[in-house]
């Protein structure tokens, strides 16, 4: 379907060009990274902006790096940049889990976490591994810097927290001071490339205590408050799996749409959680499963 | 607004005119005369329209032309100035494609595997391939074409897994 | 045993396999038709069923760039191939979501996208239809009230005044005696929703009317010379015939029965002529390709199957309601062939067999591969397992013992052909090794096996047949122009190998050319599996004159006789004279020179013509009995060890077995190649495939987003084919056809496994990981999957009336 509305296009080559763009336009101008989201919204005729800002022109948005003991992914990193990176693979490999089973490599060239969580999709991956690990959305705008925490980044469904002017430039989170292993599982209704039904990520960490994030089973990601409560500071056996599956009707939300029941995506978040957690505990020990497995 | 931008297509580089809203997909095959990528969806979601840009695989259906200025894209015309490459002989040789649709954008989705991994075992060749949808083979004579396009190459070719 | 053939029954490489790889292969949407080609967009309706109030074009035809903007008001005519229900644009009144009311020509995709969007259509929404139990009413909303005026084929039966379009009511020996005889009865009902065909290139056709009046159509089609006779009667107001009709039909990228027939190409004819002078295109974007082509029907079915003790079915009571869609020019004849053959691959003495097209206001169904028997497969396939169950009987022993052979008398009174249906299903049994239990290493899972026996015929009219023109070029090589279609199933490859066969010309100094109905010889459609018999026979036939030509012309001029001359490595050699070895290339052009000096012979030309004068569509429309309304039926068995993840209900394909008795494997590699491609088509259906529509009609998922078909890391993790070759007498070297047989039994296959694996049955398609968890933890999923649906059905089976009387109230 071609894009039947004409806009205009400029690729700013500083943050502070581009600011200032956007600034002017408000929401009459879109940025355009990946185009993977935008694209498709733009020839559905559901968006249309005056103008299109095309940051991949500005340099030092795509670096993933770590620096005194936090992670800092630019807002160009794509998803195939997070499976290749070593450092990625190295210190924090349930990113690229999670990058593996984001739509196909073609698509993964392009797409980036940043565009990710910007759409805000109830259903996005990306949002509840950043949750999990307290992510900061860092942004620069007309006035100034911000870091907003993730959790108050989603506001609703393809609802979030940017200000007019303002462009995201990284994310950013603190690696946890203990030794850690996370697990990232996705719902999807077959073995190729799906939209999650539901997402279950877990983060262990070896002073016994875990945290949780959903996905697509609210209208943002949500942090699984409850079994993290229930799970803090006890070594991880049957009894607490059990007690921790028990909290999952009342930690999520889900509804039924064409891809699936609430009551499927509900029994699943169970069943998620507990694959994930077992998971998570025996990678922490350095065990299997490898990173990228299929666990459900 | 027509804006004119440069792609090295294939090796050489074309200037065409285009608007900011003209999709890549469509000027390489309506302005350009490239016809190998196809179109199938235009969501991104079934892999004919994949081309080769800066060395990586991308749904040309989801690129804005104006995007491209500038970059190298290679579609399965650019990968045969010798003839059929090794890879290609060997999905002739398998009977690999039913249809053929799917082809042009399967041939670029393996060379781009082989570049970055030259044996890989079944799965990664599955994963490689797994945004490129074929309703005809059941993926089977496809997925044996490269692997055996892999184990055949020579030694010498087979860089280091990434 | 050493096959006495030197090309046919070979693994040959594909003829059309460098064009595919190499990205020179030309599908319609890559012709290039130069800059005046024009652009069109279709205005579509929003409704399920509306009356047309007014249509105002004055702002679109305003839009600079807007050539013209063209309604129903243009083309009132009705066309279809079955049965002329359908309208070039809809005329008076919408029928279903997404049906076209007008259309946009303009000089750019963006300009006619614009200017669609200004075309203002006033519409009175009308009662709709989506439900069966609705449409059979006796207040339904009528969705063709003038359906006794339409005119169809002689073997319809419509019924004027409702909404059953057409009753094939099937009638043999008794079944009130044959239940009466059973020692066990089982009934119960089934329900199969709609599935979309997916082939990756969507429809897209280009027409000029030229200015010397003559049309020319490039159509991505299965059925080039079907094509334009549909074009032709539509068009026959404007005062053309098929001598000013052209059809040109380059590679196909997929078929499966979505490409047969006429759906949206008509709208390439009608815009054509409206913009005489100029070629115009219009290419569907893939949500269009999901509502407005045409979709596989859906179908509620109820089985009431006797048998004895002993395992010997007596009686069978299948009824089958069809949600066929708003027309139902081409599905009609979906309902037709199961009527005829919902006994699967049996022998029962006792059958009664309803099956109705039942007009909805949902997009029209039509052809896609299987042709019913996938639909009406499902359920009866599982009933099968269900009562052998009560009657204690394993369930391959059972099928075994019923089993149709040779001779067998089928539903409709006419003999059953060769098969090797016993061969399939001892093979496949043996294979997946039936009978014993297995465990999975993983402690999640648990394995079941399933297992089915699958047929079907060519559905075709008494007089669809196939021809072929053969011509030889100076270096020997041999131009096969046939209208038999290329969609990827390899016809090209195996025509050349029935001639090469004939002639001694290697496959690859043999073209078959691509469809164009000015030059190629005629070919009824690429469809039911049949054109390696049909066409094949004309290609062997055409072959065969060639060379009684090339024979008489060494004969003439040389003095031979033809009874000692044969055909050798591209020679003609003598019995007789062992030194005597003449190359093809020195006279089928140019002749042979004699002795004074002057030249015999000249082109080497020949024509072959296949048509099956056996058949006739003469069956009672009470009983269907007389006539011999089916050529032959492709038999064969399929099973499938499959891995069930109780925790989630996911499934995994550990095995599938598929035996199917194709009387000659022409090309066994093709042939295996159907075999994967379908079982994973079928497997899709089975599993994950779920079209959803919303209470007024509208298609929920018309994208690949959610409409999941198979990818690359959706393979089974093991697959075998089988091939059986109980020869086809009237096939060319023994051949029957193959391309659709290899979906049909993976859904029963798979919801049998299921209840082996885990014991629970799910009588409703898809078999989806959703489904099966929820059912073992005793959730019906139709209570909970919301308002959506994919069958216009939306109570729950067991709710449904089939007596068509008691739903209208009598």
């Amino acid at each position: 379907m071609a894009i039947a509305h004409p806009f205009d296009y400029v690729k700013p080559k500083s943050l502070s060009e581009a600011i200032k763009i956007m600034a002017k336009h408000g929401d009459r101008a879109r940025i355009i990274a990946g185009g993977t989201d935008l694209i498709c919204l733009m020839s559905d005729g559901a968006v249309k902006p005056d103008l299109v800002v095309d940051i991949k022109g500005v340099s030092g948005l795509a670096d993933i790096s770590f620096k005194g003991g936090k992670l800092r992914l630019g807002a160009l990193a794509t998803f195939t940049d997070l499976i290749e990176s070593k450092l990625i693979r190295d210190k924090f490999p349930v990113f690229a889990e999670m990058a593996g089973w984001v739509a196909s490599n073609g698509v993964r060239n392009r797409a980036t976490m940043v565009g990710n969580i910007c759409s805000a999709v109830p259903c996005c991956d990306s949002g509840p591994i950043l949750l999990v690990y307290d992510a900061t959305v860092l942004t620069k705008g007309p006035k100034g810097a911000r870091k907003i925490p993730l959790e108050k980044w989603f506001l609703g469904p393809r609802k979030t927290d940017i200000r007019r002017g303002e462009i995201v430039t990284a994310l950013e989170l603190a690696a946890p001071k203990k030794k850690h292993a996370a697990c990232f599982v996705k719902l999807r209704r077959y073995k190729g490339e799906d939209l999650a039904q539901a997402s279950v990520t877990v983060l262990a960490v070896s002073d016994n205590t875990f945290r949780i994030a959903f996905g697509s089973v609210a209208p943002k990601p949500i942090r699984g408050a409850s079994i993290e409560r229930r799970l803090k500071g006890f070594p991880l056996s049957e009894e607490r799996i059990k007690q921790a599956v028990a909290l999952v009707p009342k930690a999520v939300a889900p509804i039924t749409d064409i891809r699936s029941t609430k009551e499927y995506r509900g029994h699943m978040v169970g069943v998620m959680l507990e694959r994930g957690l077992r998971a998570a505990a025996s990678r922490l020990q350095g065990k299997g499963p490898k990173y990228g497995e299929e666990l459900i | 607004m027509k804006k004119p931008i440069s792609i090295k297509l294939n090796g050489s580089v074309r200037a065409v005119e285009i608007e900011p809203s003209d999709i890549l997909l469509d000027v390489l095959r309506e302005k350009l005369g490239v016809k190998s990528p196809k179109i199938g969806c235009e969501r991104g979601d079934c892999g004919v329209c994949t081309v080769i840009m800066n060395g990586r695989t991308v749904r040309s259906c989801l690129v804005l032309a104006i995007e491209a200025d500038g970059a190298a894209i290679t579609t399965i015309e650019g990968l045969q100035a010798d003839g059929p490459t090794p890879l290609q002989q060997s999905f002739i040789k398998n009977n690999s494609f039913q249809c053929g649709f799917c082809a042009p954008g399967m041939v670029l989705s393996a060379t781009e595997l082989l570049a970055k991994n030259p044996d890989p075992d079944e799965e990664e060749i599955k994963e490689a391939i797994s945004g490129n949808l074929c309703r005809c083979t059941g993926y089977e004579p496809i997925i044996k074409a490269i692997r055996e396009v892999a184990r055949n190459a020579p030694k010498s070719s087979r860089g280091k897994r990434r | 045993m050493s096959d006495p053939f030197k090309f046919v029954g070979t693994d040959a490489q594909r003829i059309d396999g460098v064009d595919k790889v190499t990205g020179a292969a030309q599908y319609v949407d890559d012709l290039d038709f130069g800059p005046n080609l024009l652009h069109a967009e279709i205005v579509e309706s929003p409704h399920a069923h509306a009356e047309i109030v007014s249509i105002n074009t004055s702002a679109a035809e305003k839009v600079p760039g807007v050539v013209k903007v063209v309604t129903g008001k243009d083309f009132p005519y009705t066309f279809g191939l079955y049965m002329q229900d359908r309208y070039i644009f809809a005329k008076d009144r919408v029928r279903f979501v997404g049906e076209q009311v007008a259309a946009v020509i303009a000089r750019d995709p963006k300009t006619a996208k614009r200017a669609a969007a200004l075309v203002k259509v006033k519409y009175k929404p009308l009662p709709f239809v989506l439900d069966l139990k609705e449409a059979l009413s006796s207040h339904a909303s009528l969705v063709h009230p003038n359906l006794a005026n339409y005119r169809h084929v002689p073997w319809f039966f419509p019924r004027e005044k409702t909404n059953i379009a057409h009753w094939r009511k099937t009638r043999k020996g008794d079944v009130e005696k044959g239940f009466a005889e059973a020692d066990v009865i089982l009934e119960d009902t089934y329900t199969v929703p709609r599935y979309a065909h997916c082939a990756i290139e969507p429809h897209v056709i280009v027409g000029l009317y030229d200015l010397a009046g003559r049309l020319t159509l490039w159509s991505a089609s299965q059925s080039p010379y079907t094509q334009r006779n549909v074009f032709a009667e539509a068009i026959a107001p404007f005062g053309l015939t098929h001598k000013d009709v052209r059809v040109i039909t380059p590679y196909v990228g997929g078929g499966f029965g979505g490409k047969a027939g006429v759906s949206m190409e008509i709208l390439g004819v009608a815009l054509a002529l409206a913009v005489k002078g100029s070629p115009v295109k219009v290419r569907w974007t893939r949500a269009q390709e999901f509502y407005n082509t045409y979709q596989r029907q859906g179908v509620i079915a109820h089985i009431k199957l006797g048998a004895k003790r002993d395992g010997t079915i007596t009686a069978i009571d299948h009824t089958l309601h069809w949600d066929a869609g708003a027309y139902v020019e081409y599905g009609a004849n979906v309902v037709n062939a199961v009527g005829l053959s919902a006994t699967g691959p049996y022998r029962v003495p006792n059958v009664k067999i309803d099956s109705l097209c039942i007009y909805t206001n949902l997009p029209p169904g039509g052809p896609y591969r299987g042709f019913g028997y996938s639909e009406f497969g499902f359920g009866l396939e599982s009933h099968m397992n269900r009562i052998a169950q009560k009657i204690g009987m394993d369930p391959v022993a059972f099928r075994r013992k019923n089993a149709i052979k040779e001779g067998d008398t089928l539903a409709y009174g006419a003999e059953m052909n060769p098969s090797g249906l016993h061969e399939a299903i001892d093979r496949v049994a043996a294979e997946v090794e039936w009978g014993r239990k297995e465990e999975s290493e993983n402690p999640n899972e648990v394995i079941g096996k399933g297992f089915a026996c699958f047929w079907k015929a060519p559905a075709m009219p008494p007089n669809a047949a196939s021809a072929a023109f053969l011509k030889f070029n100076e270096d020997g090589s041999v131009n096969l122009t046939v209208s038999g279609m290329e969609i990827g199933q390899g016809f090209l490859t195996v025509m050349a190998q029935i001639a090469a066969e004939v002639l001694t010309v290697p496959v690859s100094k043999i073209r078959v050319e691509l469809p164009d109905t000015d030059r190629n010889a005629y070919e009824w459609q690429t469809v039911g599996s049949h054109v390696t018999w049909g066409c094949g026979n004309a290609v062997r036939a055409a072959a065969t004159e060639a060379r009684e030509k090339m024979l008489e012309t060494v004969h003439r001029a040389l003095g031979f006789e033809k009874k000692d001359l044969y055909l050798e490595n591209e020679m003609v050699k003598c019995r007789t004279k062992p030194d005597f070895a003449l190359p093809f290339k020195s006279f089928v052009i140019n002749g042979i020179q004699t002795s004074h000096g002057n030249f015999l012979g000249g082109p080497i030309l020949a024509s072959g013509m296949f048509m099956p004068e056996f058949t006739s569509a003469t069956g009672d429309p009470e009983t269907s009995q007389g006539g011999h309304p089916n050529v032959h039926y492709t038999v064969g068995a399929a099973a499938v060890k499959l891995a069930v993840d109780k925790a989630t209900g996911k499934m995994r394909v550990l095995k599938a077995v598929l035996g199917v008795d194709v009387g000659k494997a022409i090309n066994p590699d093709l042939v295996r190649g159907q075999v994967t491609g379908g079982l994973l088509q079928g497997f899709a259906t089975a599993l994950y495939e779920d079209i959803r529509y919303s209470k007024q009609g509208k298609l929920l998922n018309p994208n690949f987003t959610d409409y999941k078909i198979p990818t690359a890391k959706d393979t089974p993790v093991e697959i075998v084919p089988i091939i059986i070759e109980v020869a086809q007498p009237d096939g060319p070297f023994g051949a029957r056809g193959v391309g659709e047989h290899t979906m049909i039994p993976t859904a029963p296959i798979i919801a049998n496994a299921v209840e082996d694996a885990v014991g629970v049955r799910i009588k409703t398609m898809p078999v989806t990981a959703e489904k099966v968890l929820l059912a073992l933890k005793g959730i019906d999923y139709d209570d909970v999957k919301g308002d959506t649906m994919g069958l216009c059905f939306m109570d729950k089976a067991e709710n449904y009336k089939f007596n068509v009387g008691a739903a209208k109230g009598k």
